[in-house]
């Protein structure tokens, strides 16, 4: 009873709009077009496995969710893990971490437009770091560079909301336990990779899932640099050429038969890591 | 009874008298690009509209010009788009093709019919939205571009401005190379740099000039001269950071920093509507008499002396919209265009009226006479069905050869293969 209004929702908004996608990848539909649909069966996946271009699109969202979703994962971790062992300015920190996930991912790639200018703030520091004199490290130009422009940003932005879901996780393990470690003789290393982690494997899992389906659905960096002037080869990832592909191309048939292929590529995987983690679930009771 | 029959009678007349005013009652949205100069005097005139016409309200949305495109699209596609509206042609003319827009009304604009509205513009200006005999757009602005020269860089560099401007693209390399300032590998100051997204407007121009086509006359065939397009290609890879580094897409556009004049760009590609926004940007700078304005460049072995597309923002109509609202949107344009004069003046944009180009203070106007030969040696810009998207592709084979050095040949083929694939789709 109390979770029909939440399934409502859910059909209206979620559900339906998946279905609808699904059917109109069935279709030729111009999207200025006021011609009705031609009904064109499996035409457009079968166009898209045989599209080079598609083909660089997924290429490039593997680079970047695997460039994105470990150091996500492992540097979340390490800063909840400093956060926890510190009593004083815990919440500042939690604070300062979360501040770029509240930011817009527009604003955010805007920013790091600017930081990315030839004359910006990454050349200066790369070459301060360095200790070279007015080379230009193309973060917006060269294919490699520009691919680790865009991983560097999502970086920024999600590991503070990563961080502060491993803090609750941590925080949720019974202090008791750790003691009880402690007592037994173990040291602040044992105590986490025997004690500490295991029982973070459910929020591991969580976290794992949810990097990975943000990775997957990245856009508004990879969108706002090409439009910015940065080239659009390297980093065409899936939702970019959907976005195209509709919004650009007209073709709105092709991009909603990419965005159920997107779907199952992510069903999969969340499918796949909660059978995994189903085996590991905690309980303190 | 009596009272209650007097009292259902006033609710009657009061309903009625809401219904009918509720009838007549228009309201217009009206979407158009940013431009503080056109944004004064049409406001002005929406409020002098209004009060012409009480019943009328009219909403003026402005939308930053990159973007009205991708807003556009989204706002039709979800048939939500506004009444009237304006967009560069080469984007508008999809929504012709796809009977989105509304024929000109002319009897609503004060014309007998479309010959006699014709006969009031520049020939040729009805062209690019005419199809099937009806016409289907109002000319806000007919622009084309040429280059902006920032006197006191040229002579920063010891170049004389009036002498030394780069009359061919191989100039423009070798002066634009003079005037680059660099710390390291890093560019303070450019010589020129482009408007990178318009390709088709000011890039495609350069392939033409050497006898190259994005299609073939008949329309089937995409790339015409490989060598043409390559030699472009190879021009624009020597011009990025994989030649002489000279410029490129990735650094601010040097329209938008010209009129500050900060020492950070020596010339530029633009129109004359530019002059306005210097006026309000700089005005010392534009009263200083330190800029001009000099021809598009050819290359030095092109076979056909074209400059920079022409092309039109054109008022349109949409066509889901009432028939009601679509006369008092055409009303509404035409009240607007009455002012071609003012729109020069204060906006620096032209609208192709007889009367207007016909007046002789309009050549007196500064530099228009390089507008006027070079619009001469143009053409409007490439119109199609797909050529918004055309010009995407356009954009990425580029960017590719002079960001991402990827060889001139592989990007061609990449770019004939996408555009072939376009064309050849029978949807």
């Amino acid at each position: 009873m109390f979770v029909i209004p939440s399934l409502i929702l859910f059909s209206a908004f979620s559900f339906f709009p998946i279905m609808n996608a699904f059917y109109e990848s069935f279709f030729n539909r111009n999207l200025l077009s006021l011609r009705p649909p031609r009904f064109v069966g499996w035409d457009n996946y079968t166009y898209l496995f045989r599209s080079k271009d598609f083909w660089l699109s997924v290429q490039n969202t593997l680079i970047f969710t695997l460039g994105t979703f470990l150091p996500l994962l492992v540097f979340s971790l390490i800063l909840a893990v400093f956060i926890m062992s510190i009593s004083r300015f815990r919440r500042f920190f939690q604070m300062a971490f979360y501040s770029p996930a509240v930011l817009s991912s527009v604003v955010a790639a805007l920013i790091w437009l600017l930081i990315f200018d030839p004359r910006g703030l990454a050349n200066q520091g790369m070459n301060a770091l360095l200790g070279t004199a007015g080379i230009n490290y193309n973060w917006l130009s060269t294919t490699g560079m520009l691919r680790l422009s865009t991983i560097i940003v999502y970086f920024w932005k999600y590991i503070g909301y990563f961080t502060v879901i491993f803090v609750s996780g941590i925080g949720s393990i019974p202090d008791t336990l750790g003691e009880a470690a402690l007592i037994d003789g173990a040291n602040r290393w044992t105590l986490f990779w025997h004690v500490t982690f295991p029982l973070l494997k459910p929020t591991t899992m969580l976290v794992s899932i949810m990097t990975m389906i943000q990775c997957l659905k990245t856009f508004s960096t990879q969108y706002m640099f090409t439009s910015a002037g940065a080239p659009t080869r390297p980093i065409n990832v899936i939702t970019l050429n959907i976005y195209n592909t509709a919004i650009k191309d007209y073709r709105i048939g092709r991009a909603t038969a990419m965005s159920i292929l997107l779907f199952v590529v992510m069903f999969v995987f969340t499918w796949l890591q909660l059978r995994v983690s189903r085996t590991e679930d905690v309980s303190y009771t | 009874m009596k009272r209650v029959s007097i009292l259902l009678l006033l609710v009657l007349s009061l309903a009625l008298a809401t219904g009918v005013a509720g009838a007549q009652n228009i309201e217009l949205t009206y979407w158009t690009h940013t431009d503080d100069n056109r944004t004064i005097i049409e406001n002005r005139y929406i409020e002098e509209f209004q009060e012409l016409y009480p019943n009328v309200t009219i909403k003026r949305v402005v939308n930053e010009a990159a973007k009205m495109g991708d807003l556009m699209l989204t706002a039709f596609s979800a048939n939500n788009a506004p009444d009237l509206f304006n967009l560069p042609i080469e984007q508008e003319y999809g929504y012709m093709m796809h009977y989105r827009v509304a024929p000109v009304d002319y009897e609503a604009i004060g014309y007998k019919d479309a010959q006699e509205m014709i006969d009031q513009y520049l020939a040729g200006t009805f062209d690019p939205v005419t199809m099937d005999g009806q016409i289907y757009g109002l000319p806000l602005e007919l622009t084309n571009w040429s280059i902006y020269i920032n006197k006191n860089i040229f002579r920063d560099a010891g170049l004389d401005p009036e002498k030394d401007y780069p009359k061919t693209w191989e100039e423009m390399i070798e002066v634009a190379d003079k005037l680059t300032l660099r710390d390291g590998e890093i560019i303070t100051r450019r010589g020129f740099d482009f408007r990178y997204p318009y390709y088709l407007v000011a890039m495609l121009p350069m392939v033409e000039q050497l006898g190259g086509q994005l299609l073939s006359d008949d329309g089937k065939t995409a790339i015409v001269n490989d060598e043409a397009w390559l030699q472009v290609f190879e021009w624009f890879r020597t011009w990025g950071p994989h030649g002489r580094n000279l410029g490129s897409p990735t650094y601010t556009s040097a329209r938008k920093i010209f009129n500050m004049n900060n020492n950070d760009i020596g010339m530029c590609l633009t129109g004359f509507y530019q002059q306005g926004r210097i006026r309000i940007d700089n005005p010392e700078f534009y009263d200083s008499g330190e800029w001009m304005v000099v021809p598009y460049p050819v290359f030095e072995n092109a076979v056909n002396d074209v400059a920079c597309s022409y092309y039109g923002h054109y008022m349109m109509v949409n066509a889901q919209t009432s028939p009601e609202k679509q006369e008092w949107a055409w009303r509404f344009i035409a009240y607007m265009l009455d002012h071609p004069w003012e729109y020069l003046e204060t906006v620096n944009i032209i609208q192709p009226r007889g009367d207007l180009l016909a007046d002789p203070r309009y050549m007196e106007l500064p530099y228009m006479n390089v507008f006027m030969d070079d619009m001469e040696r143009g053409h409007i810009v490439f119109l199609h069905e797909n050529g918004f998207q055309f010009e995407r592709f356009i954009k990425e084979a580029i960017e590719s050869v002079m960001l991402s050095n990827m060889p001139s040949e592989e990007a061609l083929d990449i770019l004939r293969e996408r555009i072939q694939e376009v064309l050849d789709d029978q949807y």
